[in-house]
Protein backbone atom coordinates (compact mmCIF):
# COMPACT_ATOMS: atom_id res chain seq x y z
CA UNK A 1 0.00 0.00 0.00
CA UNK A 2 1.02 3.60 -0.58
CA UNK A 3 -0.37 5.99 1.72
CA UNK A 4 0.42 9.16 -0.86
CA UNK A 5 -1.20 7.21 -3.94
CA UNK A 6 -4.46 6.85 -1.53
CA UNK A 7 -5.03 9.86 -0.72
CA UNK A 8 -4.82 10.95 -4.61
CA UNK A 9 -6.98 8.21 -5.70
CA UNK A 10 -9.83 9.78 -3.35
CA UNK A 11 -9.25 13.37 -4.06
CA UNK A 12 -9.52 12.20 -7.59
CA UNK A 13 -12.56 10.17 -6.30
CA UNK A 14 -14.45 12.98 -4.62
CA UNK A 15 -13.68 15.41 -7.07
CA UNK A 16 -15.96 12.92 -9.54
CA UNK A 17 -18.53 12.76 -7.62
CA UNK A 18 -20.71 10.54 -10.09
CA UNK A 19 -19.63 7.47 -8.35
CA UNK A 20 -20.09 8.28 -5.12
CA UNK A 21 -23.71 10.24 -5.89
CA UNK A 22 -25.22 7.35 -8.02
CA UNK A 23 -24.02 4.62 -5.25
CA UNK A 24 -25.71 6.96 -2.60
CA UNK A 25 -28.52 7.77 -4.62
CA UNK A 26 -29.54 4.66 -5.91
CA UNK A 27 -30.26 2.16 -3.04
CA UNK A 28 -31.92 5.25 -0.90
CA UNK A 29 -33.59 5.92 -4.23
CA UNK A 30 -34.95 1.67 -3.71
CA UNK A 31 -35.25 1.67 -0.16
CA UNK A 32 -37.81 4.45 0.03
CA UNK A 33 -40.01 3.08 -2.47
CA UNK A 34 -39.29 -0.73 -1.41
CA UNK A 35 -38.83 -0.26 1.97
CA UNK A 36 -40.54 2.86 3.41
CA UNK A 37 -43.82 1.75 1.56
CA UNK A 38 -43.89 -1.70 4.01
CA UNK A 39 -46.02 -1.30 6.92
CA UNK A 40 -44.08 -0.85 10.34
CA UNK A 41 -45.20 -3.95 12.09
CA UNK A 42 -44.79 -6.37 9.08
CA UNK A 43 -41.65 -8.95 9.23
CA UNK A 44 -39.20 -11.00 7.08
CA UNK A 45 -37.58 -14.09 8.55
CA UNK A 46 -37.73 -12.66 12.03
CA UNK A 47 -36.57 -9.15 11.29
CA UNK A 48 -38.71 -6.36 10.56
CA UNK A 49 -39.46 -6.14 7.00
CA UNK A 50 -38.40 -2.65 6.65
CA UNK A 51 -35.03 -3.30 8.18
CA UNK A 52 -34.39 -6.08 5.66
CA UNK A 53 -34.79 -3.97 2.59
CA UNK A 54 -32.89 -1.53 4.67
CA UNK A 55 -29.74 -3.67 4.95
CA UNK A 56 -30.53 -5.62 1.13
CA UNK A 57 -30.33 -1.82 -0.36
CA UNK A 58 -27.22 -0.84 1.78
CA UNK A 59 -25.38 -3.75 0.94
CA UNK A 60 -26.41 -2.88 -3.19
CA UNK A 61 -24.63 0.43 -2.73
CA UNK A 62 -21.77 -0.51 -1.03
CA UNK A 63 -21.15 -3.76 -3.85
CA UNK A 64 -21.79 -1.04 -6.38
CA UNK A 65 -19.18 1.22 -5.13
CA UNK A 66 -17.05 -0.88 -4.83
CA UNK A 67 -17.28 -2.42 -8.17
CA UNK A 68 -16.13 1.00 -9.81
CA UNK A 69 -12.96 0.70 -9.31
CA UNK A 70 -12.56 -1.07 -12.31
CA UNK A 71 -13.34 1.82 -14.31
CA UNK A 72 -10.69 3.56 -12.63
CA UNK A 73 -8.11 0.62 -13.23
CA UNK A 74 -9.35 0.12 -16.91
CA UNK A 75 -8.95 3.94 -17.80
CA UNK A 76 -5.36 4.15 -16.03
CA UNK A 77 -4.31 0.99 -17.95
CA UNK A 78 -5.56 2.32 -21.48
CA UNK A 79 -3.70 5.97 -20.74
CA UNK A 80 -0.34 4.19 -20.33
CA UNK A 81 -0.59 5.07 -16.64
CA UNK A 82 0.90 1.73 -15.79
CA UNK A 83 3.60 2.17 -17.67
CA UNK A 84 4.73 5.02 -15.86
CA UNK A 85 4.21 3.91 -12.86
CA UNK A 86 6.37 0.59 -14.34
CA UNK A 87 9.29 3.22 -14.09
CA UNK A 88 8.71 4.04 -10.81
CA UNK A 89 9.96 2.89 -7.22
CA UNK A 90 6.71 1.29 -6.62
CA UNK A 91 6.06 -2.14 -6.67
CA UNK A 92 3.18 -3.48 -8.93
CA UNK A 93 1.39 -5.17 -5.50
CA UNK A 94 0.69 -1.63 -4.31
CA UNK A 95 -1.15 -0.61 -6.64
CA UNK A 96 -3.43 -3.18 -6.69
CA UNK A 97 -3.60 -3.31 -2.77
CA UNK A 98 -4.58 0.38 -2.88
CA UNK A 99 -7.45 -0.85 -5.68
CA UNK A 100 -8.72 -3.06 -3.10
CA UNK A 101 -8.60 -0.29 -0.38
CA UNK A 102 -10.20 2.33 -2.47
CA UNK A 103 -12.97 0.07 -3.35
CA UNK A 104 -13.81 -0.77 0.47
CA UNK A 105 -13.14 2.94 0.98
CA UNK A 106 -16.02 4.20 -1.50
CA UNK A 107 -18.10 1.13 0.16
CA UNK A 108 -18.41 3.13 3.28
CA UNK A 109 -20.74 6.27 2.49
CA UNK A 110 -23.82 3.96 0.53
CA UNK A 111 -23.36 2.02 3.78
CA UNK A 112 -23.69 4.79 5.87
CA UNK A 113 -26.20 6.92 4.33
CA UNK A 114 -28.68 4.29 3.88
CA UNK A 115 -28.16 2.95 7.67
CA UNK A 116 -29.28 6.49 9.04
CA UNK A 117 -32.02 6.94 6.52
CA UNK A 118 -33.36 4.15 7.57
CA UNK A 119 -32.96 4.88 11.32
CA UNK A 120 -34.17 8.58 11.12
CA UNK A 121 -36.99 7.94 8.66
CA UNK A 122 -37.57 4.15 8.68
CA UNK A 123 -38.11 3.43 12.49
CA UNK A 124 -35.78 1.02 12.43
CA UNK A 125 -34.50 0.71 16.06
CA UNK A 126 -31.70 -1.00 16.75
CA UNK A 127 -28.91 -1.00 20.09
CA UNK A 128 -25.74 0.29 19.13
CA UNK A 129 -24.00 -2.71 19.29
CA UNK A 130 -26.41 -4.43 16.59
CA UNK A 131 -25.57 -1.41 14.35
CA UNK A 132 -21.78 -1.54 14.60
CA UNK A 133 -21.95 -4.85 13.62
CA UNK A 134 -24.62 -5.02 10.78
CA UNK A 135 -22.15 -2.32 9.72
CA UNK A 136 -18.89 -4.13 10.14
CA UNK A 137 -20.46 -7.26 8.41
CA UNK A 138 -22.10 -5.38 5.72
CA UNK A 139 -18.73 -3.57 5.09
CA UNK A 140 -16.94 -6.85 4.80
CA UNK A 141 -19.39 -8.14 2.60
CA UNK A 142 -18.12 -5.45 -0.21
CA UNK A 143 -14.93 -7.25 -0.13
CA UNK A 144 -15.84 -9.61 -2.78
CA UNK A 145 -17.01 -6.92 -4.97
CA UNK A 146 -13.78 -5.11 -4.64
CA UNK A 147 -12.33 -8.18 -5.94
CA UNK A 148 -14.96 -8.20 -9.32
CA UNK A 149 -13.60 -4.77 -9.16
CA UNK A 150 -10.46 -5.94 -10.18
CA UNK A 151 -11.26 -8.87 -12.33
CA UNK A 152 -13.30 -6.03 -14.32
CA UNK A 153 -10.25 -3.52 -14.02
CA UNK A 154 -7.73 -6.16 -16.02
CA UNK A 155 -10.17 -7.86 -17.93
CA UNK A 156 -12.57 -4.81 -19.60
CA UNK A 157 -11.42 -1.99 -22.21
CA UNK A 158 -12.39 1.61 -21.20
CA UNK A 159 -15.75 2.11 -22.98
CA UNK A 160 -16.64 -1.00 -21.92
CA UNK A 161 -16.16 -0.47 -18.69
CA UNK A 162 -18.94 1.80 -17.38
CA UNK A 163 -21.54 -1.12 -19.24
CA UNK A 164 -20.64 -4.10 -17.96
CA UNK A 165 -19.59 -2.97 -14.24
CA UNK A 166 -23.38 -1.48 -14.80
CA UNK A 167 -24.91 -4.58 -15.95
CA UNK A 168 -23.10 -7.08 -13.55
CA UNK A 169 -24.06 -5.04 -10.97
CA UNK A 170 -27.20 -4.96 -11.79
CA UNK A 171 -27.54 -8.44 -12.38
CA UNK A 172 -26.02 -9.53 -9.26
CA UNK A 173 -27.88 -7.32 -6.93
CA UNK A 174 -31.43 -8.94 -8.77
CA UNK A 175 -30.23 -12.18 -8.94
CA UNK A 176 -28.48 -12.50 -5.57
CA UNK A 177 -32.28 -10.98 -3.97
CA UNK A 178 -30.67 -7.85 -2.65
CA UNK A 179 -33.71 -5.89 -4.43
CA UNK A 180 -36.49 -8.23 -3.80
CA UNK A 181 -36.40 -11.08 -1.13
CA UNK A 182 -35.50 -14.28 -2.87
CA UNK A 183 -38.53 -15.78 -0.42
CA UNK A 184 -41.21 -14.42 -2.29
CA UNK A 185 -39.72 -15.79 -5.36
CA UNK A 186 -40.13 -18.84 -6.91
CA UNK A 187 -37.82 -21.47 -5.69
CA UNK A 188 -35.80 -21.87 -8.53
CA UNK A 189 -34.62 -18.12 -8.33
CA UNK A 190 -33.52 -19.09 -5.04
CA UNK A 191 -31.45 -21.71 -6.29
CA UNK A 192 -30.04 -19.18 -8.68
CA UNK A 193 -29.69 -16.80 -6.52
CA UNK A 194 -27.01 -19.42 -3.82
CA UNK A 195 -25.14 -18.83 -6.95
CA UNK A 196 -24.15 -14.89 -6.48
CA UNK A 197 -22.48 -13.49 -3.95
CA UNK A 198 -24.88 -11.19 -3.23
CA UNK A 199 -27.00 -13.45 -1.52
CA UNK A 200 -24.54 -14.74 0.61
CA UNK A 201 -23.28 -11.15 1.41
CA UNK A 202 -27.27 -10.02 2.21
CA UNK A 203 -27.52 -13.41 4.45
CA UNK A 204 -24.60 -12.45 6.36
CA UNK A 205 -25.54 -8.68 6.97
CA UNK A 206 -29.27 -9.22 7.61
CA UNK A 207 -27.94 -12.52 10.66
CA UNK A 208 -26.50 -9.67 12.24
CA UNK A 209 -30.02 -8.32 13.02
CA UNK A 210 -31.54 -11.92 14.59
CA UNK A 211 -31.46 -12.72 17.79
CA UNK A 212 -28.81 -16.03 16.37
CA UNK A 213 -25.92 -13.82 15.45
CA UNK A 214 -24.14 -13.81 12.39
CA UNK A 215 -24.39 -16.61 9.92
CA UNK A 216 -20.79 -18.42 9.91
CA UNK A 217 -22.04 -20.56 7.24
CA UNK A 218 -22.79 -17.57 4.89
CA UNK A 219 -19.83 -15.55 6.24
CA UNK A 220 -17.67 -18.72 4.99
CA UNK A 221 -19.39 -18.23 1.61
CA UNK A 222 -18.18 -14.51 1.14
CA UNK A 223 -14.99 -15.65 2.23
CA UNK A 224 -14.57 -18.05 -0.40
CA UNK A 225 -16.06 -15.95 -3.20
CA UNK A 226 -13.47 -13.13 -2.06
CA UNK A 227 -10.66 -15.55 -1.93
CA UNK A 228 -11.72 -17.04 -5.30
CA UNK A 229 -12.21 -13.90 -7.02
CA UNK A 230 -9.23 -12.07 -5.62
CA UNK A 231 -7.26 -15.10 -7.21
CA UNK A 232 -9.03 -14.38 -10.34
CA UNK A 233 -7.80 -10.49 -10.25
CA UNK A 234 -4.46 -10.76 -9.00
CA UNK A 235 -3.75 -13.61 -11.92
CA UNK A 236 -4.71 -11.33 -14.70
CA UNK A 237 -3.12 -8.36 -12.55
CA UNK A 238 0.33 -10.34 -13.25
CA UNK A 239 -0.77 -11.44 -16.99
CA UNK A 240 -1.16 -7.43 -17.45
CA UNK A 241 1.88 -6.32 -15.66
CA UNK A 242 4.42 -8.79 -17.29
CA UNK A 243 2.76 -8.15 -20.80
CA UNK A 244 4.92 -5.57 -22.44
CA UNK B 1 15.71 -0.14 3.72
CA UNK B 2 16.57 3.82 4.78
CA UNK B 3 17.39 6.01 2.02
CA UNK B 4 20.58 6.50 3.16
CA UNK B 5 21.72 3.31 1.73
CA UNK B 6 21.66 4.74 -1.60
CA UNK B 7 24.83 5.01 -3.30
CA UNK B 8 24.88 8.86 -4.93
CA UNK B 9 28.87 8.01 -5.50
CA UNK B 10 28.47 7.26 -8.92
CA UNK B 11 26.86 10.53 -9.82
CA UNK B 12 27.73 11.69 -13.66
CA UNK B 13 28.04 15.47 -12.46
CA UNK B 14 30.25 14.41 -9.79
CA UNK B 15 31.60 12.21 -12.29
CA UNK B 16 32.38 15.38 -14.30
CA UNK B 17 34.03 17.96 -11.50
CA UNK B 18 36.96 15.02 -10.80
CA UNK B 19 37.51 14.88 -14.45
CA UNK B 20 36.07 11.23 -14.97
CA UNK B 21 33.61 9.86 -17.81
CA UNK B 22 34.77 6.38 -17.19
CA UNK B 23 31.03 5.30 -15.80
CA UNK B 24 29.28 3.64 -18.31
CA UNK B 25 25.10 4.66 -17.62
CA UNK B 26 23.79 2.31 -20.21
CA UNK B 27 24.78 -0.90 -22.00
CA UNK B 28 23.35 -2.75 -24.43
CA UNK B 29 24.75 -6.20 -26.04
CA UNK B 30 23.57 -7.92 -29.04
CA UNK B 31 20.28 -7.36 -28.01
CA UNK B 32 17.53 -8.89 -30.49
CA UNK B 33 13.80 -8.37 -30.11
CA UNK B 34 11.00 -10.27 -32.47
CA UNK B 35 7.69 -9.66 -33.01
CA UNK B 36 5.19 -12.18 -34.14
CA UNK B 37 6.95 -12.11 -37.43
CA UNK B 38 8.65 -8.52 -37.62
CA UNK B 39 12.46 -8.43 -36.34
CA UNK B 40 12.21 -4.98 -34.56
CA UNK B 41 15.26 -4.69 -33.21
CA UNK B 42 17.97 -7.21 -34.75
CA UNK B 43 21.39 -7.28 -32.75
CA UNK B 44 22.35 -3.82 -31.10
CA UNK B 45 25.47 -2.80 -28.87
CA UNK B 46 25.21 0.30 -28.13
CA UNK B 47 27.36 2.05 -24.51
CA UNK B 48 26.59 4.96 -23.40
CA UNK B 49 28.56 6.77 -20.70
CA UNK B 50 27.87 8.62 -18.19
CA UNK B 51 27.36 12.29 -18.90
CA UNK B 52 27.17 11.74 -22.67
CA UNK B 53 23.86 13.65 -24.66
CA UNK B 54 22.75 10.94 -27.16
CA UNK B 55 20.40 11.12 -29.98
CA UNK B 56 18.87 8.18 -31.16
CA UNK B 57 17.80 8.76 -35.09
CA UNK B 58 16.07 7.03 -37.15
CA UNK B 59 12.54 6.35 -39.40
CA UNK B 60 9.24 5.16 -37.73
CA UNK B 61 9.80 1.24 -37.59
CA UNK B 62 13.83 1.13 -37.21
CA UNK B 63 13.68 -0.17 -33.76
CA UNK B 64 13.96 3.14 -31.73
CA UNK B 65 10.90 3.08 -29.22
CA UNK B 66 11.78 -0.77 -28.72
CA UNK B 67 15.32 -0.51 -27.87
CA UNK B 68 14.62 2.20 -25.30
CA UNK B 69 11.99 -0.36 -23.78
CA UNK B 70 14.17 -3.02 -23.42
CA UNK B 71 16.70 0.33 -22.10
CA UNK B 72 13.78 0.50 -19.45
CA UNK B 73 12.81 -3.07 -18.64
CA UNK B 74 9.78 -2.59 -19.96
CA UNK B 75 9.78 -5.15 -22.84
CA UNK B 76 12.19 -8.53 -22.20
CA UNK B 77 14.57 -8.89 -25.43
CA UNK B 78 14.82 -12.21 -27.05
CA UNK B 79 18.46 -12.17 -26.94
CA UNK B 80 21.38 -10.17 -25.62
CA UNK B 81 21.75 -8.06 -21.75
CA UNK B 82 20.94 -5.06 -20.84
CA UNK B 83 22.35 -3.42 -18.49
CA UNK B 84 21.83 0.06 -16.58
CA UNK B 85 24.58 1.62 -14.14
CA UNK B 86 25.75 -1.81 -14.16
CA UNK B 87 22.46 -3.58 -12.85
CA UNK B 88 19.22 -4.01 -14.54
CA UNK B 89 16.74 -1.91 -15.87
CA UNK B 90 14.35 -2.64 -12.96
CA UNK B 91 16.76 -2.05 -9.96
CA UNK B 92 18.52 1.27 -11.49
CA UNK B 93 14.66 2.51 -12.06
CA UNK B 94 14.00 0.90 -8.16
CA UNK B 95 17.32 3.43 -6.98
CA UNK B 96 15.91 6.59 -9.05
CA UNK B 97 18.65 6.86 -11.41
CA UNK B 98 16.41 6.38 -14.52
CA UNK B 99 13.80 9.45 -15.62
CA UNK B 100 11.94 8.62 -18.22
CA UNK B 101 9.71 10.85 -20.34
CA UNK B 102 7.48 8.89 -22.81
CA UNK B 103 6.14 9.99 -25.79
CA UNK B 104 2.08 9.91 -25.04
CA UNK B 105 0.03 8.84 -22.34
CA UNK B 106 1.21 7.75 -19.47
CA UNK B 107 -0.47 10.19 -16.89
CA UNK B 108 -4.17 10.75 -15.47
CA UNK B 109 -6.77 13.12 -17.87
CA UNK B 110 -8.83 14.13 -14.54
CA UNK B 111 -5.81 14.73 -11.96
CA UNK B 112 -4.26 18.14 -11.60
CA UNK B 113 -1.02 19.05 -12.70
CA UNK B 114 0.36 19.83 -8.82
CA UNK B 115 -1.58 16.59 -7.86
CA UNK B 116 0.13 14.56 -10.51
CA UNK B 117 3.78 15.30 -9.38
CA UNK B 118 3.14 15.47 -5.97
CA UNK B 119 1.79 11.76 -6.43
CA UNK B 120 5.38 10.89 -8.73
CA UNK B 121 7.19 12.73 -5.95
CA UNK B 122 6.21 10.70 -3.55
CA UNK B 123 6.70 7.15 -5.26
CA UNK B 124 10.46 8.36 -5.32
CA UNK B 125 13.16 7.71 -2.95
CA UNK B 126 14.84 10.93 -2.92
CA UNK B 127 13.10 13.40 -5.09
CA UNK B 128 13.48 16.88 -5.73
CA UNK B 129 10.63 19.45 -3.79
CA UNK B 130 8.12 19.36 -6.28
CA UNK B 131 7.78 23.23 -6.70
CA UNK B 132 11.38 23.14 -8.33
CA UNK B 133 10.29 20.17 -10.89
CA UNK B 134 7.39 22.91 -11.65
CA UNK B 135 9.47 26.10 -12.18
CA UNK B 136 12.38 23.70 -14.25
CA UNK B 137 9.58 22.35 -16.38
CA UNK B 138 8.12 25.71 -16.93
CA UNK B 139 4.52 24.95 -15.65
CA UNK B 140 4.54 26.52 -11.81
CA UNK B 141 1.54 28.54 -13.16
CA UNK B 142 -0.21 25.60 -13.93
CA UNK B 143 -0.40 23.67 -11.21
CA UNK B 144 -3.94 23.96 -9.94
CA UNK B 145 -5.17 22.69 -13.81
CA UNK B 146 -6.26 19.63 -14.45
CA UNK B 147 -4.47 17.59 -16.75
CA UNK B 148 -7.08 17.01 -19.71
CA UNK B 149 -7.28 20.98 -19.74
CA UNK B 150 -3.85 21.12 -21.41
CA UNK B 151 -2.36 21.65 -24.70
CA UNK B 152 -0.37 18.71 -26.07
CA UNK B 153 2.68 21.09 -25.37
CA UNK B 154 2.21 21.87 -21.96
CA UNK B 155 1.26 17.78 -20.77
CA UNK B 156 4.65 17.26 -22.74
CA UNK B 157 5.88 19.60 -20.21
CA UNK B 158 4.12 17.87 -17.49
CA UNK B 159 5.65 14.78 -18.61
CA UNK B 160 9.24 16.39 -18.20
CA UNK B 161 8.70 17.54 -14.77
CA UNK B 162 8.03 14.04 -14.21
CA UNK B 163 11.14 13.04 -15.51
CA UNK B 164 13.34 15.06 -13.70
CA UNK B 165 12.04 14.46 -10.10
CA UNK B 166 13.56 11.89 -9.16
CA UNK B 167 17.06 13.76 -9.88
CA UNK B 168 17.87 10.89 -12.02
CA UNK B 169 21.30 10.21 -13.29
CA UNK B 170 19.99 9.20 -16.79
CA UNK B 171 16.70 10.80 -18.40
CA UNK B 172 15.59 9.07 -21.35
CA UNK B 173 12.93 10.96 -23.60
CA UNK B 174 11.07 9.26 -26.65
CA UNK B 175 10.33 11.56 -28.46
CA UNK B 176 10.15 14.41 -26.23
CA UNK B 177 8.87 17.69 -28.62
CA UNK B 178 6.18 15.87 -30.93
CA UNK B 179 2.75 17.59 -31.32
CA UNK B 180 4.80 21.09 -30.06
CA UNK B 181 5.01 24.16 -32.05
CA UNK B 182 8.30 25.50 -32.93
CA UNK B 183 8.62 27.75 -29.85
CA UNK B 184 7.36 25.19 -27.42
CA UNK B 185 10.10 23.26 -28.67
CA UNK B 186 12.79 25.83 -28.32
CA UNK B 187 11.85 26.48 -24.69
CA UNK B 188 11.75 23.12 -24.07
CA UNK B 189 15.23 22.32 -25.57
CA UNK B 190 16.30 25.44 -23.00
CA UNK B 191 14.92 23.47 -20.20
CA UNK B 192 16.31 20.46 -21.17
CA UNK B 193 20.09 22.25 -21.68
CA UNK B 194 19.80 22.79 -18.17
CA UNK B 195 19.39 19.29 -17.36
CA UNK B 196 22.48 18.50 -19.60
CA UNK B 197 24.14 21.17 -18.26
CA UNK B 198 24.07 19.50 -14.38
CA UNK B 199 26.29 16.51 -16.13
CA UNK B 200 22.79 14.15 -16.41
CA UNK B 201 23.33 11.59 -19.18
CA UNK B 202 20.25 11.98 -21.49
CA UNK B 203 19.24 9.78 -24.39
CA UNK B 204 16.72 11.08 -26.71
CA UNK B 205 14.89 9.40 -29.26
CA UNK B 206 13.90 11.98 -31.96
CA UNK B 207 12.51 12.65 -35.76
CA UNK B 208 13.99 15.91 -35.88
CA UNK B 209 17.81 15.94 -37.47
CA UNK B 210 18.45 19.32 -36.66
CA UNK B 211 16.94 18.34 -32.47
CA UNK B 212 19.93 15.91 -33.20
CA UNK B 213 22.51 18.16 -34.92
CA UNK B 214 21.72 20.95 -32.25
CA UNK B 215 21.23 19.24 -28.92
CA UNK B 216 23.16 15.50 -29.05
CA UNK B 217 27.34 15.28 -28.06
CA UNK B 218 26.78 11.94 -30.25
CA UNK B 219 24.15 10.39 -32.46
CA UNK B 220 23.09 7.31 -32.85
CA UNK B 221 21.29 6.60 -36.15
CA UNK B 222 18.76 3.13 -36.33
CA UNK B 223 17.72 1.17 -39.12
CA UNK B 224 16.10 -1.80 -39.47
CA UNK B 225 16.34 -2.69 -36.31
CA UNK B 226 20.17 -1.45 -36.13
CA UNK B 227 23.12 0.85 -35.60
CA UNK B 228 24.00 2.21 -39.18
CA UNK B 229 26.12 5.22 -38.25
CA UNK B 230 27.07 6.37 -34.60
CA UNK B 231 29.53 9.45 -34.40
CA UNK B 232 29.26 13.21 -33.78
CA UNK B 233 26.66 14.64 -35.85
CA UNK B 234 30.09 16.23 -37.39
CA UNK B 235 31.72 12.87 -37.70
CA UNK B 236 28.68 11.44 -39.48
CA UNK B 237 28.20 14.34 -42.23
CA UNK B 238 31.51 14.08 -42.97
CA UNK B 239 30.56 10.71 -43.58
CA UNK B 240 28.86 11.65 -46.85
CA UNK B 241 31.79 13.85 -48.91
CA UNK B 242 31.28 16.22 -51.17
CA UNK B 243 29.14 18.77 -51.83
CA UNK B 244 25.98 19.85 -53.72
CA UNK B 245 25.73 22.92 -56.57
CA UNK B 246 22.02 24.18 -57.47
CA UNK B 247 22.35 26.73 -60.13
CA UNK B 248 19.37 27.94 -62.83
CA UNK B 249 20.86 26.96 -66.19
CA UNK B 250 18.29 27.19 -68.87
CA UNK B 251 18.13 24.31 -71.55
CA UNK B 252 20.25 22.30 -69.74
CA UNK B 253 22.13 19.03 -71.15
CA UNK B 254 21.51 16.80 -68.21
CA UNK B 255 22.91 13.93 -69.74
CA UNK B 256 26.26 16.02 -70.35
CA UNK B 257 26.39 17.35 -67.00
CA UNK B 258 25.90 14.11 -65.70
CA UNK B 259 28.86 12.49 -67.55
CA UNK B 260 31.25 14.93 -65.89
CA UNK B 261 33.82 13.52 -63.62
CA UNK B 262 33.06 13.29 -60.16
CA UNK B 263 29.32 14.57 -60.56
CA UNK B 264 27.05 11.66 -58.62
CA UNK B 265 23.83 12.51 -59.42
CA UNK B 266 22.11 15.09 -61.67
CA UNK B 267 18.21 16.25 -60.49
CA UNK B 268 15.95 19.27 -61.90
CA UNK B 269 13.57 21.19 -60.40
CA UNK B 270 12.09 23.07 -63.51
CA UNK B 271 14.99 24.84 -64.76
CA UNK B 272 17.28 24.33 -61.44
CA UNK B 273 19.44 22.16 -61.48
CA UNK B 274 20.87 20.14 -58.29
CA UNK B 275 24.53 18.59 -58.69
CA UNK B 276 25.99 16.14 -55.81
CA UNK B 277 29.58 15.97 -56.61
CA UNK B 278 32.61 14.81 -55.54
CA UNK B 279 34.90 17.58 -56.52
CA UNK B 280 32.86 20.57 -56.50
CA UNK B 281 35.48 22.81 -57.60
CA UNK B 282 36.02 21.15 -61.14
CA UNK B 283 32.19 21.30 -61.83
CA UNK B 284 31.97 24.85 -61.04
CA UNK B 285 34.45 25.82 -63.04
CA UNK B 286 32.79 23.48 -66.08
CA UNK B 287 29.53 25.28 -65.81
CA UNK B 288 30.64 28.54 -65.12
CA UNK B 289 32.78 27.91 -68.59
CA UNK B 290 30.71 25.86 -71.07
CA UNK B 291 26.76 26.63 -69.79
CA UNK B 292 24.60 29.80 -69.33
CA UNK B 293 24.46 28.79 -65.62
CA UNK B 294 23.87 31.49 -63.17
CA UNK B 295 22.58 31.94 -59.61
CA UNK B 296 24.75 29.26 -58.24
CA UNK B 297 24.79 28.38 -54.55
CA UNK B 298 27.50 25.61 -53.13
CA UNK B 299 26.71 23.95 -50.14
CA UNK B 300 28.01 20.75 -47.97
CA UNK B 301 25.99 18.07 -46.86
CA UNK B 302 23.57 18.60 -43.72
CA UNK B 303 23.05 15.89 -41.15
CA UNK B 304 19.96 15.26 -43.49
CA UNK B 305 21.78 14.17 -46.36
CA UNK B 306 23.71 12.26 -44.40
CA UNK B 307 21.08 10.20 -43.07
CA UNK B 308 19.77 9.85 -46.04
CA UNK B 309 23.06 8.84 -47.93
CA UNK B 310 23.67 6.09 -44.89
CA UNK B 311 20.09 4.84 -45.35
CA UNK B 312 20.76 4.57 -48.94
CA UNK B 313 23.80 2.65 -48.91
CA UNK B 314 21.75 0.20 -46.25
CA UNK B 315 18.82 -0.10 -48.39
CA UNK B 316 21.07 -1.37 -51.37
CA UNK B 317 22.65 -3.78 -48.89
CA UNK B 318 19.91 -5.54 -47.88
CA UNK B 319 19.13 -5.94 -51.77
Amino acid sequence: MNRNYLIFDIRRTLRNRRVLIFSILMPLVLFAIFGMTLPKDASEGGISAIAYVMVSMAMFGSMSAAMSSGGVIAAERDGGWNRTLRLTPLKPQAYVVNKVILSLLLAIPPLLVVFAFGMMFGHVHLSIGQWMTVALVSWLGALPFAAIGLVIGYIAKPDSVQPITGLSTMLIAAFGGLWLPVDQMPSVMKHIAQLTPAYWTGLTSRSALTQGGIDTQALLVVLGWTVVLGFIGLRRFRADTARA
Amino acid sequence: MGRDERSRGCRAPSDKLLGMTTTTAVSLRGVTKKYASVQAVAGVDLTIRAGEVVALLGPNGAGKSTTIEMLLGLVKPDNGTVQVYGGSPTDAIAQGQVGVMLQSGGIIEDAKVGELLNLVAGLHRDPMPVQEALERAGIADLTGRTMKALSGGQKQRVRFAMAIIPQPDLIVLDEPTTGMDVESRRDFWASMHEETARGRTVLFATHYLEEADSYADRVVLMRNGKVVADGTAAQIKASVSGRTIRATIPGADLAALASLPGVRNVETRGEVVLLQCADSDNTLRHLLENTTAHDIEVTSADLEDAVLAISAAQEETLA
